[in-house]
């Protein structure tokens, strides 16, 4: 597959946005698991543009707790309460032994990244052109999840055309 | 509504184990959540051992 023209950042990204959903309870990888997959690697040029637009791992991943309590919220439910009422014993995190696919848009989000390389002619796929792909993704949750971090997708797409 | 269908999960989750830890035998437990006794043992048991070992002999006729 395409794996093989991926840079070794951003292999590590692709392995570290599934354990990122693993450890969020999402039951699929998401494109804010690749965002937040992004971070965790913590090298490339994809996790440099964010940190220098003040976006941190710890931050997003609140980010993203946030945004479920909202859904949640929407409809009445307070998680706060849930959790306490349920006690120790409630944990969202996926186990083990349970298989995590890519969702449609984290798919999408890598085909992307794909045509990204292909189109700035780099024989290589890296943190950046996923962090391009993510960011094209205008109705995408990681898109959103930046937003409310007050991170244009504008700006940081600035920030990684300056860098390459 | 993914949100609310991971919550159900971890929440049922939390409250078989809840009542596993309670004493709750897995037939009670099945019937009150409308499914099969082996539904609910195949669904958690093992979760739940693996979070509690050694205490596995107190319940001994219960388990399966």
């Amino acid at each position: 597959m395409i794996f093989s023209c991926f840079t070794r950042e951003c292999r590590r990204c692709v392995e570290a946005a599934v354990e990122e959903a693993r450890m969020l309870g999402h039951d699929s990888v998401g494109d804010e698991d690749l965002l937040l997959g992004i971070l965790r690697a913590g090298e490339g040029i994809g996790a440099e543009a964010l940190s220098a637009s003040g976006v941190t791992l710890e931050a997003a991943r609140r980010e993203s707790e946030a945004m479920l309590s909202e859904a949640l919220a929407s409809i009445g439910i307070s998680l706060e309460e849930v959790r306490r009422e349920a006690g120790k014993p409630f944990d969202m995190r996926i186990p083990r032994g349970r298989r995590v696919p890519f969702s449609p848009r984290a798919k999408k989000v890598l085909e992307r990244a794909l045509r990204e390389a292909v189109r700035f002619r780099n024989g290589h796929i890296g943190t950046e052109h996923v962090l391009l792909g993510i960011l094209r993704n205008e109705d995408g949750t990681a898109v959103r999840m930046l937003a409310h971090m007050g991170v244009s997708p504008e700006a940081l797409e600035d920030l990684l055309c300056e860098a390459r | 509504m993914v949100a609310l269908r991971r919550t159900l999960e971890a929440l049922e989750a939390a409250q078989v184990e809840n009542a596993i830890v309670a004493g709750w035998p897995w037939a009670k437990i099945a019937e009150v959540l409308g499914v099969s006794k082996q539904a609910v043992h195949k669904k958690h048991a093992k979760r739940i051992r693996a979070r509690y070992p050694g205490e596995r002999s107190r319940r001994k006729g219960e388990d399966r």
